[in-house]
């Protein structure tokens, strides 16, 4: 291994998230060849927390914009401030020569910023950009962000082009609710995170819960992991499997038992038709088969 | 950074994707690129970090994994780093490659050649060899009522697009303000806010996931059902039509423009043991296993028409029908033997799939397709 990509791992770490190989592969190609980097996986394997880390490895800002059906230029990227832009107008009166009105209004200073103009033009450095869940937004923002992120430019009709500052770094993140189109993942590098083995989610959970013992630890993980083997409706992710273990941890439990997993089952298993077929004896079984 | 020559690794690198194309992972020529800019930065020594960069720049989804993996340890083979890298590039000349192009666009299926056997099946239909292969035509399908299906359809077709988006388009009257074309329509007017220009809701056209059941039991009405799941696809751009009997096969990569009733001769030839057994529990489990994923979201419609005679497994169906519900804005399944009033949908398959089905529809006539459509919209 490159010792770049080594010492990443060890940044990452460091900041309390366990990146195996092709992470910190991923991460270090993305920040190396500057291109954006595509997240795919299953909900709550740790994808927007890439991002965060990112930004805290970089000390930098993460710049975030979440998707959603309906989402927009005017909120994605900028939008004038009509209520002052209407003011100033009002304020000038009848003597204000207009073009020189228009310069004013017109200004950066009338310009409301929205994530993606903020993650250009930060002056200080380049920014860490998090676009997530882009599979919520539509096609149409879809074809939007890949010009955006293929120029790093936005032209403003009243201003003219910005260009950015510095390129940020770029993640963007996929629940695959819908596929990404291909324009988009081509100008993306690439990273599909699976839910962590074993060996990994004891030192997830032991690095996010320090208050739980060794053996709790691998309990949870052990029971997470035949959770996981079932056929579910929602498997549990690692964000499921923390908050497990935390609430656990508040309950004053050493260890597993069937009573208490029934109890708070709630946090892991978060459909009701999955937690109703999980029937007291299969409970008591994935508890001893925990160990 | 070892001493391999950028100029022989984008060469058996190009080997390499030329190989994963063929095996009907998409790979374009910017994704070499990249592939090419991952190796230059990481240490071509060490055979796993080649691995993990290639995977990352060349864009390999876990759909495509099992190839990218099998054509790794063939192309960049254990033992040494860059000096294998380069021997295999040498090499490259007896790598075996499939005899004659693949055609993909048949019916979507990995071809496993020369790889060993798939370790997981799963991927690969497997139908059984003793299964019917019958291939009929349609001549007991009068052409009068594809004829009439189309016109009919052709004028229900804008019925399908009803659905309020959440995205905002401008609007004539009604609707939100508009702050930005309002503001500039008021500098026009000295700052008199004349008139208010509006936003209103964008009307989306529904995305439409059809299942059809070809097996034996539905052979009377399995054809009539796909011609209409074909002119519902000019309609609907983004409609998806599967046809399903003991294996699950994808039909939209085989569907294009043209006359109906030729469309309906070239399916059947597409779908394996047309007419013979079903497993919908199965298939069902399948679709939702490798398709469902990307093609069903909270804006599609999941239109399944069967007669829900099975003789599988009902747990898988019931699985398989909730993963579906769950993901789905709607699922209808339409029965054709609903036309018969005396029908009560106490058949196990239909049984258990009903508690995950928003309606269940009868489907026998062109009347009863003709109702389904304004639902399809809903």
């Amino acid at each position: 291994m490159r010792p770049e990509i080594r010492r990443i791992q060890e940044a990452m770490e460091k900041e309390g998230y366990i990146a195996e190989a092709p992470i910190a592969t991923a991460v270090y190609l993305a920040k190396e060849m500057r291109k954006p980097l595509l997240i795919e996986g299953d909900a709550g394997v740790g994808k927007t927390e890439i991002a965060k880390i990112l930004a805290r490895m970089l000390d930098t800002e993460l710049v975030r914009l979440q998707c959603y059906e309906g989402l927009d230029v005017s909120t994605a990227l900028y939008e004038w401030d009509y209520p002052r832009q209407m003011l100033r107008v009002r304020m000038a009166g009848d003597e204000a020569d207009p073009g020189g009105l228009e310069h004013v209004i017109f200004s950066r200073d009338y310009l409301l910023e929205r994530p993606l103009l903020s993650a250009i033009t930060r002056a200080q450095g380049p920014a860490v950009l998090l676009v997530d869940e882009v599979d919520r937004a539509d096609d149409g923002f879809e074809a939007f962000l890949l010009e955006v992120l293929s120029d790093f430019q936005v032209t403003i009709p009243e201003l003219g082009t910005i260009r950015a500052e510095h390129v940020p770094y770029v993640i963007l993140t996929s629940n695959r609710s819908r596929e990404i189109g291909d324009a988009l993942r081509r100008r993306c590098l690439y990273l599909y995170i699976e839910h962590p083995d074993f060996e990994k989610e004891v030192r997830i959970v032991q690095s996010r819960v320090p208050q739980a013992q060794t053996r709790l630890a691998e309990q949870i993980a052990r029971f997470v992991q035949a959770l996981r083997r079932r056929q579910l409706a929602r498997s549990p992710g690692v964000a499921e499997t923390i908050d497990w273990a935390q609430a656990l941890v508040r309950l004053h439990c050493d260890e597993l038992d069937p009573e208490t997993v029934r109890e708070t089952l709630g946090c892991v298993l978060k459909d009701h038709s999955d937690s109703r077929e999980l029937s007291g004896e299969e409970i008591a079984v994935l508890v001893e088969t925990a160990g | 950074m070892t001493g391999a020559r950028p100029g022989n690794l984008a060469a058996h690198l190009a080997a390499f994707c030329g190989a994963l194309r063929e095996r009907a992972v998409a790979v374009s020529i910017s994704d070499e690129a990249d592939g090419l800019g991952a190796l230059v930065l990481v240490d071509v020594s060490d055979r796993e970090e080649v691995r993990r960069a290639l995977k990352i720049a060349l864009k390999i989804r876990p759909r495509g994994a099992r190839a990218f993996e099998e054509l790794f340890e063939l192309f960049f083979p254990a033992g040494g780093g860059a000096a294998s890298i380069a021997r295999a590039a040498r090499q490259r000349s007896s790598i075996p490659r499939s005899a004659k192009p693949v055609h993909r666009r048949a019916i979507e299926q990995p071809v496993a050649e020369n790889a060993g056997p798939p370790a997981v099946s799963g991927d690969l239909p497997a139908w059984s060899p003793d299964a019917l292969l019958r291939r009929k035509s349609f001549e007991e399908c009068e052409p009068g009522d594809l004829a009439v299906m189309e016109r009919l359809l052709e004028r229900l077709a804008e019925k399908l697009a009803t659905r309020p988006s959440r995205r905002l388009v401008p609007a004539r009257s009604r609707g939100r303000m508009d702050p930005r074309r309002s503001f500039r329509a008021a500098l026009a007017t000295d700052g008199e806010f004349l008139r208010l220009a509006r936003r209103r809701r964008a009307v989306e056209k529904a995305r439409i996931v059809a299942l059809c059941d070809t097996s034996g039991s539905m052979d009377a009405h399995a054809r009539f059902l796909l011609a209409f799941l074909l002119s519902l696809r000019r309609a609907a751009r983004t409609a998806e039509v599967f046809a399903f009997n003991t294996t699950l096969t994808r039909l939209t990569p085989t569907l294009a423009p043209g006359r109906i009733s030729r469309e309906l001769d070239r399916l059947a030839a597409a779908v394996p043991d047309w007419s013979g057994g079903t497993r919908i529990g199965e298939c069902l489990a399948e679709f939702v296993s490798s398709h469902m994923v990307g093609l069903v979201d909270s804006k599609t419609v999941v239109v399944i028409f069967s007669d829900g005679l099975d003789r599988g497994d009902t747990a898988v169906l019931t699985r398989a029908m909730r993963a579906i519900h769950s993901r789905a804005r709607r699922v209808f399944w339409l029965n054709p033997l609903l036309s018969d009033p005396r029908y009560e949908p106490t058949a196990r398959g239909m049984a258990a799939a009903l508690p995950h089905v928003d309606r269940l529809l009868p489907a026998h006539n062109l009347e009863t397709l003709e109702r389904l459509l304004p639902l399809l919209a809903a």
